[in-house]
């Protein structure tokens, strides 16, 4: 097997219905070295870059998954006769990105920055379970402190918290913005 | 309603009152760090008049900042002592918010791209009959999931007319045979249709607890999608030999 670590890992990932963990994949192959994994894992997720797959092995949160290519969409919707998925609300995704960049924050914190009171849009968004209670602030009122999940970074295709959309982005956006009007 | 402005926005597509003041500040060309307060606070109001009856509830926050504006305007009338430049200018506080929500707002949109990419990609959703261990956590559901479930579903029991005939006994032990017998034979179970079969109030309530039991005993897992949707049940690995 020594020299088929690439096949073997991708078999793994292939069963996988939720993204499988580096961690997992670790304690799953023992009898390989944890760096012989890392680099396995950066050789296999490219070798799906080509344009001669129609699925790709995308890697959030830490964790592996098969998905298709999204140019496909329309066709897969067809075959499983789906209209389309449900995106968040526009208040929604502002309270996340609110919550994003800000936390720990409490529901204070993330309606001033809105200027809209936010406890409804926050309950929407912990039963979709993007973000979580972590505790209570030590404030007056002990009032409950808010980050996002792991499902949070999934749900974008994020590796981590620090590929949120950067200064310079954001900058972009705004110069964008000015021009259109 | 007027129509002078060309065009009409309604107050419904906007966010929230700093969301407003952007969408003014970009249609009237107006630099950030300068805002005319006049200008802007009737441009302001104006969007609120076109309200003929104003919901308090919806619409608090943006006569909040309404007043806020009003505010600034005043101080900015006053006659001041030392000069405007060593002072601090009123309107300061407004720009630092108005940045702020800028920042988050223009984040969103990029989020907004990003969720379009992921909801075009499609994942198999089948779930392998397997027993995870460490990985099972993640998807396991909650104890209030499962209370979350059980009320709904006594709720739709409630509402059918059911006589409970005395004198029978439940017995917990012989549910959760039940369970795994179905268990045995079939890969998994679903709960809510097993549920929905239950004859009586009691015999619903005995089968939730059953489960509750068997979960706790780590001979059965559950799993639930998502809130409302049924719980799937699986046998662990391993624990065979105690069903039969």
């Amino acid at each position: 097997m020594e020299n088929r670590l690439k096949e073997l890992i991708e078999s793994l990932i292939f069963v996988s219905s939720e993204p499988l963990s580096t961690e997992r994949i670790k304690i799953v192959l023992e009898e390989f070295s944890e760096e012989e994994i890392e680099q396995v894992l950066q050789k296999l997720v490219a070798s799906y870059a080509s344009d001669e797959t129609g699925i790709e092995i995308t890697r959030s949160a830490g964790s592996y998954l098969f998905s298709t290519k999204p140019e496909f969409d329309p066709w897969i919707r067809r075959l499983l006769r789906i209209e389309r998925k449900n995106k968040l609300s526009s208040a929604a995704l502002e309270t996340l990105s609110a919550i994003a960049y800000d936390q720990p924050a409490t529901l204070a914190e993330i309606s001033a920055l809105r200027g809209v009171d936010s406890t409804h849009t926050l309950k929407v968004l912990l039963q979709r379970k993007l973000i979580k209670i972590v505790g209570r602030k030590k404030s007056p009122g002990r009032p409950l402190i808010y980050r996002t999940t792991d499902k949070f970074l999934t749900y974008f295709g994020l590796n981590n918290i620090k590929e949120l959309p950067t200064e310079e982005e954001i900058s972009k956006i705004l110069e964008e913005e000015k021009i259109e009007r | 309603m007027d129509v002078s402005s060309g065009y009409q926005v309604r107050l419904e597509a906007f966010e929230g009152p700093l969301d407003l003041l952007l969408f003014l500040i970009r249609k009237k060309k107006i630099d950030i760090h300068d805002i005319p307060i006049a200008t802007i606070t009737r441009e302001y109001l104006e969007y609120l008049n076109h309200k003929e009856k104003i919901n308090l509830d919806r619409e608090a926050e943006f006569l909040l900042m309404a007043s806020l504006l009003i505010y600034i305007k005043s101080q900015m009338l006053l006659p001041r002592e030392s000069d405007l430049t060593e002072e601090r200018d009123p309107r300061q506080m407004l720009v630092d918010r108005l940045l702020d929500y800028q920042k988050i707002k223009a984040a969103s949109l990029i989020l907004r791209e990003k969720e379009e990419v992921e909801l075009m990609r499609w994942h198999r959703t089948f779930r392998p009959p397997i027993s995870k261990t460490e990985e099972i956590d993640l998807i396991e559901v909650s104890l209030f999931d499962l209370a979350e479930s059980f009320f709904v579903l006594t709720k739709q029991k409630e509402r059918e007319n059911i006589q409970i005939i005395k004198g029978k006994e439940y017995s917990l032990e012989q549910k959760m045979k039940e369970i795994l017998a179905i268990l045995e034979e079939n890969s998994f179970l679903d709960f809510l249709d097993y549920f929905k079969e239950q004859k009586t109030m009691v015999d619903a309530i005995v089968s939730f607890f059953s489960l509750l039991e068997l979960i706790r005993a780590r001979i059965v897992i559950a799993i639930q999608e998502s809130l409302f949707h049924t719980i799937k049940v699986w046998l662990r690995k391993g624990s065979r030999s105690k069903g039969s």
